[in-house]
């Protein structure tokens, strides 16, 4: 059993008021986490008492800093279960982590003609850096469809993957519907030995990740929906494929040797992280793993999706409700319209009301051009969600569809 | 029912959004622009004929969006009709100072104008760039 009243009072922001008398009712998660105590507070004291910058210098403080950098990645590196630290490479985002390896990997396998493989429901950052791609070596980018459930057509995906399909990038749970991909899709793809890469932003604040069971080759991540800072991502990329790509960034850090002539490469991870890493965000990061572990992730997720699995039912009563790919599984995340109320004018309501929730197109345009429609409502769940708030959310659903069609 | 509420969605605005005036395209037109709010996604197209004394003679919109955005397009439409451009332009810096939260700082619109009921927007911040859409189509049409 999860503890909540215990949860909640790890995080002090849920004691705000709204416009100073409503309680807030945070349902935004997927957009960003809000932060336990003890992360802000590790975070405080790394600068207040062992802060320098890492690898680099010799002295006390700088062997701190960066005794702690390093046990964040292999904090990380067991949190998803990779077989080395080597495979950890921290970023400022899940963004640039995607940047990273579409840059590192098309400067090594991609070339004209080529053809990526994304979905229909990827988020721009799982989109935009494959069009540069697409711009720079005048490869093509496919889009898998998606059946009403919110998940992948696999026949259609299948149909995709010809002798020219060069990498495979999906998200692994979806920002708008909630679903998870399925392991066929995966299997499919290592199958025909093209390596995929997994979005994993959603999914590593709900559900395990075991990447080696996943078999994914690449998989992302941000700190931020995961209890930690903002300006920390990780990239996992299996130690074969990344160890023979060439570097995303110059800088310090991240060389064996430099004259004026040229110079070489450090080892992974160093290899990636050029400048001075995000490292106390990394630190941040390693705290809020501690803090999911202690809680543990299984029990996370089945408390989630059992929540999510409340709203939903309580949403389906009513049928000016609209649920997007209402038949997937969901883990907690739900979009929706209240008929054709415009979702600005959901959250708008619903904030006065106290209540946080997402609206607009998700950053998935294609995705919304597809569902054709304009924007979604969307509400996400946390560790930190309870039934009465779902209950006083469904509630304010109910007055609000009244007020716009009185 | 919370005033903020209120404020924001009051009758005018509920019925310019639900219906809104001046929805077409200008024939003929001899200015035009597209209005895009990236945050949401929400967009429209705004067209007009301004004559050889700088006055605008027909103005019209096409697009979609939340209550706020087609309100605002339509009272700013209607207001609009039959102005000269350099009046349509003070107007436009009224209504960003109203929208924006700073009622005080007003010079030609006032609590009679039907773009005053706009005002409510002030206390949503995140929907100022509902409220403005049209409006920086307008200036934007102006320079091409």
């Amino acid at each position: 059993m999860m503890d909540i009243k215990k949860i909640r009072n790890d995080f002090p922001i849920l004691n705000k008021k709204i416009l100073n008398e409503k309680n807030l009712v945070y349902l935004d998660t997927a957009a960003s986490a809000q932060k336990p105590q003890v992360v802000t507070d590790e975070i405080n004291s790394f600068y207040l008492n062992h802060y320098a910058n890492v690898s680099r210098g010799v002295h006390t403080l700088s062997v701190e800093s960066t005794f702690k950098y390093e046990d964040a990645r292999k904090k990380v590196q067991k949190f998803i279960n990779a077989a080395s630290e080597r495979e950890v490479i921290f970023t400022k985002s899940a963004t640039e982590s995607i940047n990273l390896i579409a840059n590192s990997f098309a400067a090594r396998h991609i070339n004209e003609g080529d053809e990526i493989i994304l979905s229909i429901m990827e988020h721009h950052s799982n989109i935009i850096p494959w069009f540069l791609i697409r711009d720079k070596y005048k490869c093509k980018i496919l889009f898998a469809n998606i059946d009403s459930d919110g998940n992948i057509n696999e026949e259609h995906f299948k149909s995709l993957i010809t002798e020219k399909t060069k990498l495979v990038s999906l998200t692994h749970l979806s920002n708008v519907f909630g679903t998870t991909i399925n392991q066929s899709i995966i299997d499919l793809c290592n199958n025909a030995g093209i390596p995929i890469l997994l979005d994993g932003c959603q999914s590593a604040a709900h559900i395990p990740i075991d990447v080696k069971a996943l078999g994914c080759d690449f998989y992302v991540f941000s700190g931020h929906k995961l209890y930690a800072p903002t300006g920390i991502g990780v990239l996992y990329g299996k130690e074969n494929i990344i160890d023979e790509l060439p570097p995303y960034q110059g800088g310090g850090g991240m060389i064996a040797d430099v004259s004026t002539d040229g110079a070489t490469f450090t080892d992974l991870p160093a290899k990636f992280e050029a400048g001075t890493p995000p490292l106390v965000q990394a630190y941040g990061l390693g705290i809020a793993i501690d803090y999911i572990n202690e809680l543990g992730m299984s029990k996370i997720s089945n408390y989630e999706l059992e929540l999510t699995n409340y709203a939903l039912d309580k949403m389906q009563d009513f049928d000016f409700i609209d649920i997007h790919g209402e038949n997937g599984v969901k883990h907690s995340i739900i979009s929706f319209n209240l008929e054709s109320i415009h979702s600005h004018e959901v959250s708008s309501y619903l904030d006065v009301e106290g209540i946080a929730i997402r609206a607009g197109h998700h950053c998935c345009q294609p995705l919304m051009k597809h569902m054709k429609l304009n924007s979604t409502a969307r509400a996400s769940f946390g560790i930190y969600n309870t039934r009465e708030e779902v209950d006083i959310f469904i509630n304010a659903l109910k007055n609000c569809r009244d007020f716009f069609k009185k | 029912m919370n005033d903020l509420i209120k404020e924001l969605y009051q009758e005018i605005i509920l019925d310019h959004g639900q219906d809104p005036r001046n929805f077409g395209e200008c024939n003929p037109y001899n200015k035009s622009a597209d209005g895009h709010n990236p945050l949401c996604g929400d967009n429209l197209k705004l067209t007009f004929f301004v004559n050889h004394d700088d006055i605008i003679e027909d103005i019209k919109f096409t697009g979609e969006g939340c209550a706020i955005s087609l309100a605002s397009a339509s009272l700013m439409t209607e207001k609009l009709k039959g102005l000269k451009i350099s009046v349509a332009e003070e107007i436009f810096k009224d209504f960003s100072n109203l929208v924006s939260g700073s009622a005080d700082d007003l010079n030609v619109l006032n609590e009679e104008d039907s773009l005053y009921a706009l005002k409510g927007v002030g206390g949503f911040p995140m929907r100022v760039k509902c409220a403005t859409m049209a409006w920086h189509a307008f200036k934007e049409a102006l320079k091409n």
